[in-house]
């Protein structure tokens, strides 16, 4: 594999993708989620930190060699909670990569297990020589 | 910028410098969705009518592997974030996830009842709940009359 999927469009929107907006009508944060990709014999996988989504919040789609995953965090915070200290901030988390044309796009496998996506994106069996009958005229 | 200066009047860096100047600290402000070169896990404080609720991003940990504890109303919690187990360190094209051991304490804003903890670890977020302690009445204190 030559190439990596490494291409981030991270705030770019597709139409699959619901218009991010909360109750109250006003824009939800996105965040880019930190990724690990690493090289194994069947291919590539790629980790992704998703700290509150649930594979129901997840989103995972390949599109025109485009893998997008976008996970909606959900939170049961009270109205009512004061905020005493903030390090982070609650938003959902988009990123899309490209794939190589190695990877066999119908084989893609994904897992998510404690806020931490699992995706295996294995390389596609080399194409088999095709011998081309020549018909004489 | 000044219009005029006394000195040197056509000195075009001084103010090229100001300006870079305030560029650059304007850039500390934007690390937003800049979320993995900071410390690990985020936390965020909230506090209810009757508790304190302390939220903290740890995705990816095996509960057996996660440690909190309260002394004196300082709240730990640390751990050890594994990397992928069959990775090799020269297989990575890209690693931008926390990896290696944690700590974390936090000191509570008031007292607590340690017997009400409680910690929920779901979707790779950590959730303690801290009950407030009643506040305690108050005391009177008998004034003695020196002699």
């Amino acid at each position: 594999m030559t190439e990596s999927p490494d291409r981030t469009q991270p705030h770019e929107s597709t139409s699959l993708i619901p218009a991010p907006e909360n109750a109250t009508g006003e824009p939800r944060l996105l965040f880019n989620p930190p990724i690990d990709i690493y090289e194994t014999p069947d291919g590539l996988v790629l980790y992704a930190d998703l700290p509150g989504v649930d594979s129901e919040g997840l989103d995972l789609q390949v599109q025109n060699n485009r893998l997008t995953l976008f996970g909606r965090v959900t939170t049961d915070v009270p109205a009512s909670a004061q905020m005493l200290h903030q390090e982070y901030h609650i938003g959902d988390f988009l990123r899309s990569f490209i794939l190589s044309d190695e990877v066999d796009h119908d084989r893609i496998q994904a897992k998510l297990t404690n806020g931490v996506l699992r995706v295996e994106l294995p390389r596609a069996p080399r194409a088999k020589p095709r011998r081309i009958e020549v018909s004489g005229g | 910028m000044p219009i005029f200066r006394w000195g040197q009047p056509w000195d075009p860096f001084l103010d090229l410098e100001r300006e870079v100047d305030r560029l650059l600290q304007g850039v500390n402000l934007t690390l937003h969705g800049v979320r993995f070169s900071r410390r690990f896990p985020q936390v965020n404080l909230l506090e209810l009518d009757d508790s304190y609720v302390l939220t903290a991003e740890i995705p990816g940990i095996d509960i057996s592997q996660l440690d909190v504890t309260i002394a004196s109303n300082c709240l730990t919690i640390k751990g050890t974030r594994l990397p992928p187990g069959e990775a090799g360190e020269d297989a990575f094209r890209r690693q931008e996830r926390f990896h290696g051991p944690w700590q974390r304490k936090i000191q509570l804003p008031d007292r607590i009842n340690e017997d009400g903890m409680r910690a929920d670890y779901s979707a790779g977020v950590l959730r303690v709940t801290l009950l407030k302690a009643p506040a305690s009445a108050a005391r009177q204190i008998k004034v003695n009359e020196g002699p």
